[in-house]
């Protein structure tokens, strides 16, 4: 019996684990009679413990931004951190005969709604992962602060495609 | 007992109306370009703070320190631009300039805190006397302290922190174009949308 409750016992409480510190979960459901459904959850963990590991991994050239961009990035960033200062509020709408764009402010994230005929996307940027997604002053990409922004984004839903009767939601818990 | 519970939630939405379309205490830059043929309406409504923190971060158009250049460039010298701009403001409301001709009216005047720009392209007509394009009309309006600020700089410079500064006090209509096929309206007020009260 107490076998048993350890055999049982040690996975639970990995998963309860895991589980408690965010899991990043991808879920894409096909339209039609026929169609399928994948979840795939992503332990946060392992997200983080990847891009903590990428530059002892990686090529440096493939974790650094081409120069040309990297004159962009500090007004990238004074334009972020100045949005994450305003008020909420509607930023652009644009609307077409067949679409309608609309990005809002909403507390701490960038909402971007796209709406048309058959297509409806929903995009939430959190602008402090957006911060630290942008590179350094020497255009290396800081994946260790991308890895700790991680875990201030949950509970959030951060894609939402549907497209027809295909829907795909990434969002993390 | 329904009719009780309608009237609470009628309530309810009408006191959350003025939270949707907030008076936020911040300025607001609004765009509004609407075109007739397309079908289309942009709407663009972004915090003075963060049209600043743009225009700041933009090297390519502001010098260092939120200065720019106007002087010798464009064939004048900004001690003449200060000059005019001191003679013109001793003078006080009048009209400084006025252009007519066949194709278009300008006319350049003071008025009281303002400086207006009128512009009214006429439309053009085919050999059969009809219009081949309509007309346009372009109305700007710049608060003269913004000139002031912006002509408080040094030497060649134009003082482009003081201007947007000054912006930030501005409230209501900047630019309005029209023309047949689309309107463009910019304006600075303090409400985070573009609700019908602003239009």
């Amino acid at each position: 019996m107490t076998k048993l409750a350890v055999i049982l016992g040690v996975p639970i409480a990995l998963l309860a684990t895991v589980a408690s510190l965010g899991v990043v979960v991808v879920d894409v459901r096909e339209g039609g009679p026929d169609g399928s459904r994948i979840v795939v959850p992503v332990p946060l963990v392992f997200a983080q413990a990847a891009l903590a590991v990428a530059p002892a991994v990686a090529p440096a050239d493939k974790l650094r931004i081409p120069d040309e961009a990297l004159e962009h990035i500090g007004l990238a960033r004074e334009i972020l951190e100045a949005l994450a200062k305003a008020p909420d509020g509607e930023l652009v709408r644009v609307e077409e005969r067949d679409e309608l764009v609309v990005i809002t402010k909403e507390g701490r994230s960038l909402r971007v709604r796209v709406s048309g005929e058959r297509e409806n996307v929903n995009v939430n940027v959190p602008l402090q992962l957006a911060l630290q997604a942008l590179p350094d002053e020497h255009g290396r990409i800081r994946t260790a602060a991308l890895a700790g922004a991680l875990a201030g984004v949950r509970f959030t839903d951060l894609v939402e495609v549907q497209d027809g009767n295909d829907h795909v939601r990434v969002w993390v818990w | 007992m329904r009719k009780s519970t309608l009237a609470g939630v009628g309530l309810l939405a009408l006191s959350a109306l003025p939270a949707a379309t907030a008076q936020t205490g911040t300025a607001w830059l609004h765009v509004r370009v609407e075109e007739a043929k397309e079908a289309s309406k942009v709407s663009v409504n972004l915090p003075m703070t963060v049209v600043e923190a743009v225009l700041k971060a933009s090297p390519e158009i502001i010098e260092k320190h939120g200065k720019i250049h106007i002087g010798e460039e464009h064939g004048l010298k900004m001690a003449d631009i200060r000059k005019a701009w001191k003679a013109l403001a001793e003078a006080g409301d009048a009209e400084l300039v006025t252009v007519e001709s066949v194709e278009e009216n300008v006319k350049v005047m003071r008025k009281g805190d303002l400086v207006q720009v009128f512009v009214d392209n006429k439309a053009k007509l085919g050999k059969d006397g009809k219009p081949v394009k309509g007309g346009e009309e372009v109305r700007v309006e710049v608060p003269v302290s913004l000139v002031d600020a912006f002509l408080s700089g040094e030497g060649e410079e134009g003082n482009f922190q003081a201007a947007v500064a000054e912006l930030q006090k501005r409230r209501g209509d900047i630019v309005r174009v029209k023309d047949d096929d689309s309107n463009v309206r910019v304006w600075i007020d303090e409400q985070n949308t573009q609700s019908p009260a602003g239009k």
